[in-house]
């Protein structure tokens, strides 16, 4: 809670992890043929704070987004899925104000064996044929 | 090229899901045969492990055929840490088997062409075909073990492709 109050204040952005959908998996699903379904899975407050920018040509920046576990263990409960882990696990792209970012790592912070931030080290996504 | 590489990649799942049935996946909510293909899944921060990725590297083409023939080079990857009830001591056995497995997938060297805009899938008129596959030495990364193999998987150009 206190770390959802000092997200809040810093900002208390919102992020939505693209998750797959729950279509069954074909064959045209696995080599590339038919478009997954997704949903857009809100949680906030977040705050996203920018990296050292990559100094190497065609390298993307990479930032890290501060979650509030209260918000992500939320939705992993609405989700019905075991852990957080599994939420991000599904997880294909972060949107954070209109800026899609995929997920390299994550990372939690955990008091008294319960995690109440979760880290996650986005680098921007390249823009997609339309 | 595109439905000789699906072809491809459907051999060696279907293949896979008979030689063994446990070595499995979850990707995007579904239970899977553990083998995919890179480029029609989200991109990997890392590469999972104990499965196989495929990965499609390079291409060439000889037109001075009837019908051209396309050589497309793919390169599976996999990796493994071992087991957790051996505390990763039976990593380099973890590998060995899916060497194993790898190479049970890849027997015979030939499949029917499929074309997997169809529903159902509709045969073509010729087979994908590759060669023997080259085992690149294992890569040891502490406690991991990967490896990459590669092959040439071969395939004429129909009517309409």
């Amino acid at each position: 809670m206190l770390a959802d109050a000092l997200l809040r204040t810093a900002g208390g952005a919102t992020a939505l992890l693209r998750v797959t959908g729950s279509n069954a998996d074909t064959n045209m699903s696995e080599v590339g043929l038919v478009p997954t379904t997704f949903a857009e899975v809100a949680v906030s407050p977040a705050l996203m704070r920018k990296l050292r920018p990559g100094w190497k040509e065609g390298d993307q920046s990479k930032w890290e987004l501060l979650v509030s576990a209260t918000s992500v263990e939320q939705q992993a409960n609405a989700l019905d899925l075991p852990s957080a882990q599994s939420l991000f696990a599904m997880t294909l792209a972060v949107t954070v104000a209109g800026q899609d970012y995929l997920i390299e790592s994550i990372a939690s912070n955990e008091a008294f064996g319960q995690a109440y931030l979760y880290r996650l080290l986005l680098r921007e996504a390249r823009q997609q044929a339309l | 090229m595109q439905n000789a590489k699906d072809s491809f990649y459907m051999a060696l799942r279907s293949r896979l899901a008979t030689i063994n049935p446990q070595r499995t996946i979850l990707l995007r909510g579904s239970v899977r045969p553990g083998i995919l293909v890179e480029e029609a899944e989200a991109p990997f921060s890392q590469l999972p492990n104990d499965v196989f990725v495929l990965r499609w590297t390079g291409t060439a083409a000889d037109t001075d055929l009837a019908a051209t023939m396309v050589a497309e080079q793919c390169e599976v990857i996999y990796q493994t840490c071992g087991t957790q009830s051996f505390g990763g001591l039976d990593r380099g056995r973890a590998l060995s088997e899916m060497d194993e497995e790898l190479l049970a997938m890849l027997h015979p060297f030939y499949t029917l062409k499929l074309c997997y805009t169809a529903t159902p899938p509709a045969a073509m008129m010729t087979h994908v075909f590759w060669d023997d596959p080259t085992f690149a030495p294992v890569v040891v990364q502490r406690d991991r073990l990967s490896r990459n193999v590669m092959m040439t998987v071969y395939s004429y150009q129909e009517q309409g492709e």
